[in-house]
C-alpha cells in the first residue's frame, strides 16, 4: 500500500476534472444531517458531519430500476433490455462502514448469478473513502471486525492531516485516479499524524458494542425457536425503515408495469423482510407470521446465514438502523443480549 | 412518574392486565416499553421526551402484541384521540384496554433529544393542543403542567402552502414525494392505518403501482392522506418512521384543515362522536354536486 499526500487543492483539482462525483453534503431539509449526492465542487461536501441519513447502496441498487421493456406484437413479444454499462463516477468521503457494504453485497449479487447491473455501477464507480470522525453512540463497526479507519472497499482512503490529506492507495483503481493528481510522497510527519488519528478514531468506537464471536451464526441457527425471539420485537413497528437505510440490506421485488395492454416496463424495486407481504404467499398463507418472526429473520439473515453461505456478516456496524427506528430497537443492544445468551449457554455445556 | 409506576405494577400484580405499554429510558433516547413483571415498572418514565403514540401498538394487525393479554397503556391526550380512533372504528373494544393518561405540558420534536421546552425544540404539533388534559382515560395522573412554548414552524409552512398557486403547491409536493421510496414504514407505523389488506398492495387489480415512481408515488401518498381526513389523529408516527424524511405529517395537517372547515370536526378522544368519513349525513354540503 502506497501513501501519498494531497493537499486541499489536489482534491479540489481532482473534484473539478471527474464529471460526475458524489460526496457527502448538508441536507437541504435538516443543517444537521448529511446525504450521499451529486457535488460540483469541493467546497460542496461537508466535512466532520453526521454520517450521510442513507447509504451508498442507492448509487449501485437504485430503489427502482427498469430491467426491461416489452411490447406485445402478433408476432409475439418484443423485449428490450436496458444497458449494463454505467457512467463513471467517483465517490468522495464515503464512510467506511458503507465503502465496506458495497464488498459485502457484492457476494450475494455474484452468487447463482452475476448481477449486471449492480456490477456495472460498481466498475465505473471510484471509491474514495475517509477516516470517519462522525461515530455516535450508535456506531458498532468494531464490533463487526470493521472500524473507521478500515480500508474494505475503498479504493483510496484519506486521513486528514495537517495542509490536507494521507491518502492510502489501496487498489490499482486507486492509484489511476491519482495517477493524474499532484499527490506527492508523504512525509514521515504526516504518516504518524494520521497514525494518531486513526488511532484515536477506533477508541471512540470500540467500547459501543462487544465483538461478534465467531461461533455466533452457528448458534443463531440452533436458537431458531428460542423463547428470547419472541418479545425481542415488541416495539418493531415492522415498517422496514432500517432495511432501507441499511448499507447491505439488498432485498428486491420484480414488477411488470404495463404502460398500455401491448407495452410495458418490468422494474425491480426496494423490498423487506420486515413487512407482512415479503412473505405472503398467493395462497393467503404467510409463514411469518408476526414481527418476531420477521425481525428474527433479519438477525438471522445477517448474522448467521449470509455468513454461512458467502463468510461475511451482512452488516457494516453503521448504526443507521438505530438512528432511523421510530421504536427505538436498537441493533447493537439486541447483539449484546444475543451474545450474552450464546455466552451462557456456552458456559452451561462446558460445565 | 412514581405514581405511574406504583399504578403499572399494582395493574400488573392485581391481574388487571397482562402488559403495560410505557416508556423507558433506552440507548437513543425515550422508547417504548412492554412491562409484564410488576417489579419491572420502575423502568417506566414520563416526561417531554415522550414523543411517541403508544396506541399504534393496540392497532389488531399487531399480532405478537396480542398474544401478550389485555394492555394498559400510558397516553397523551393527543395519543388518546387514537384509542378512540380504534374504538370508533370498531377495531377494538373500549374495555380492552386500560387507558393511563397524562397530563401533558407538550413534548420536544425528538425523543433523543434532552432540550428544556422552548419555541424551537418543542414539537410543531403541540401549538395550541387542545388535549393537554385527556378526556379518555381510566386512570389520570399528574398536575397539569402550563401551556408549552409554542413552535409555530409548521403553521408558518401551512400558511405558506396556502399562499402558493395550484401549480406551486404541486411543485413543492413533488419535490418532496420524489423521494418516497414506497417502503410504506408510514403506513405501519401508523396507529389509525389498520387495513387487512392495504389498497397499495391490491395487485388484481392494480389500483397503484408498486414501483417508486413520482406519479405512483403521488397516488400512494394522496390516497393514504384521504383515507386518513379526519382520522389523523397527529401524531406524526408516519414521519417519525419515514427514513426519507418526507413531511408527512404537513400533508396530513393540510387536510385535516379541510375537514375542519368543511365538517367542523377535529379528530378528538371522545368515541361516541362520528366521524366526517364514518357518518352518513343529509347535513353535509352537496353543492359540489351540479
Amino acid at each position: 500500500m502506497t501513501q501519498r499526500f494531497l493537499s486541499h487543492a489536489d482534491l479540489a483539482a481532482l473534484v473539478a476534472a471527474h464529471k460526475r462525483v458524489i460526496a457527502p453534503v448538508r441536507a437541504k431539509d435538516d443543517a444537521r444531517q448529511t446525504d450521499y449526492l451529486p457535488i460540483q465542487a469541493l467546497a460542496d461536501a461537508a466535512l466532520g458531519a453526521a454520517l450521510p441519513r442513507r447509504s451508498l447502496k442507492e448509487y449501485f441498487l437504485p430503489p427502482t430500476e427498469v430491467l426491461l421493456s416489452y411490447r406485445q406484437t402478433k408476432e409475439g413479444v418484443e423485449i428490450k433490455e436496458v444497458p449494463t454499462q454505467a457512467q463513471p463516477q467517483v465517490i468522495l468521503f464515503a464512510s467506511p462502514c458503507d465503502a465496506a457494504a458495497l464488498e459485502v453485497v457484492d457476494k450475494v449479487m455474484d452468487w447463482q448469478y452475476r448481477d449486471e447491473l449492480w456490477f456495472g455501477r460498481r466498475e465505473a464507480t471510484t471509491i474514495v473513502g475517509l477516516l470517519c470522525s462522525s461515530m455516535d453512540s450508535s456506531c458498532f463497526c468494531s464490533a463487526i471486525g470493521l472500524g473507521p479507519d478500515s480500508p474494505r472497499g475503498s479504493d483510496v482512503l484519506l486521513t486528514p492531516v495537517e495542509g490536507g490529506y494521507l491518502a492510502q492507495v489501496i487498489t490499482p483503481k486507486g492509484e489511476a485516479l491519482l495517477a493524474h493528481c499532484a499527490a506527492t510522497e508523504a512525509s514521515a510527519a504526516a504518516v504518524a499524524q494520521a497514525e494518531t488519528a486513526r488511532k484515536q478514531a477506533r477508541e471512540k468506537v470500540e467500547n459501543n458494542a462487544p465483538a461478534i464471536p465467531n461461533e455466533f451464526g452457528a448458534w443463531l441457527e440452533e436458537n431458531f425457536d428460542h423463547p428470547a425471539w419472541k418479545t425481542m420485537a415488541l416495539r418493531c413497528h415492522g415498517c422496514g425503515a432500517c432495511a432501507s437505510v441499511c448499507p447491505t440490506c439488498h432485498c428486491f421485488d420484480i414488477v411488470d408495469e404495463h404502460d398500455s395492454s401491448e407495452e410495458g416496463v418490468r422494474r425491480r424495486n426496494w423490498d423487506s423482510c420486515q413487512t407482512a407481504k415479503f412473505t405472503l404467499q398467493a395462497s393467503g398463507y404467510n409463514p411469518r407470521q408476526s414481527q418476531s418472526e420477521r425481525f428474527r429473520q433479519r438477525i438471522q439473515h445477517k448474522f448467521s446465514i449470509y455468513p454461512k453461505r458467502f463468510g461475511e456478516i451482512l452488516c457494516t456496524g453503521c448504526g443507521r438502523c438505530c438512528r432511523v427506528c421510530a421504536g427505538g430497537m436498537n441493533l447493537p443492544e439486541i447483539l449484546g443480549g444475543l451474545i450474552a445468551l450464546a455466552k451462557k449457554d456456552q458456559g452451561e455445556s462446558g460445565q | 412518574m412514581k405514581e405511574l409506576q406504583e399504578l403499572a405494577a399494582k395493574l400488573l400484580a392485581d391481574g388487571a392486565v397482562q402488559v403495560v405499554l410505557g416508556y423507558e429510558e433506552g440507548p437513543r433516547g425515550v422508547r417504548p416499553a412492554f412491562i409484564t413483571d410488576p417489579a419491572q415498572a420502575g423502568r417506566l418514565v414520563f416526561d417531554a421526551r415522550c414523543v411517541q403514540n403508544l396506541a399504534t401498538y393496540l392497532n389488531p394487525r399487531r399480532k405478537h402484541i396480542v398474544q401478550l393479554g389485555k394492555p394498559a397503556v400510558v397516553v397523551k391526550g393527543c395519543d388518546a384521540r387514537a384509542i378512540a380512533g380504534l374504538v370508533r372504528e370498531r377495531q377494538i373494544a373500549r374495555a380492552s384496554v386500560v387507558v393511563i393518561a397524562m397530563r401533558c405540558g407538550g413534548v420536544l420534536q425528538r425523543a433523543e433529544e434532552n432540550a428544556a421546552l422552548s419555541s424551537e425544540t418543542t414539537a410543531a404539533r403541540c401549538a395550541g393542543c387542545d388535549a393537554r388534559e385527556p378526556k379518555l382515560y381510566d386512570y389520570i395522573l399528574g398536575e397539569l403542567p402550563p401551556d408549552p412554548p409554542v413552535n409555530a414552524s409548521r403553521a408558518e409552512k401551512i400558511a405558506l402552502l396556502e399562499k402558493m398557486t395550484p401549480a406551486q403547491r404541486k411543485s413543492f409536493w413533488d419535490e418532496e414525494l420524489s423521494r418516497c421510496i414506497r417502503c410504506h414504514a408510514c403506513r405501519e407505523a401508523c396507529p389509525m392505518c389498520f387495513c387487512v389488506q392495504c389498497t397499495a398492495e391490491r395487485a388484481l387489480p392494480q389500483w397503484i403501482d408498486p414501483s417508486p415512481t413520482l406519479h405512483a408515488n403521488r397516488a400512494w401518498q394522496m390516497m393514504r392522506v384521504l383515507h386518513q381526513a379526519g382520522r389523523c389523529v397527529d401524531c406524526l408516527e408516519c414521519e417519525r418512521a419515514c427514513p426519507e424524511d418526507i413531511p408527512l405529517g404537513l400533508f396530513a395537517r393540510y387536510i385535516a384543515g379541510a375537514v375542519e372547515t368543511r365538517f367542523g370536526y377535529k379528530a378528538c378522544d371522545d368515541p361516541a362522536v362520528p366521524a366526517p368519513l364514518g357518518v352518513f349525513s343529509t347535513e353535509d354540503g352537496e353543492e359540489f354536486i351540479r
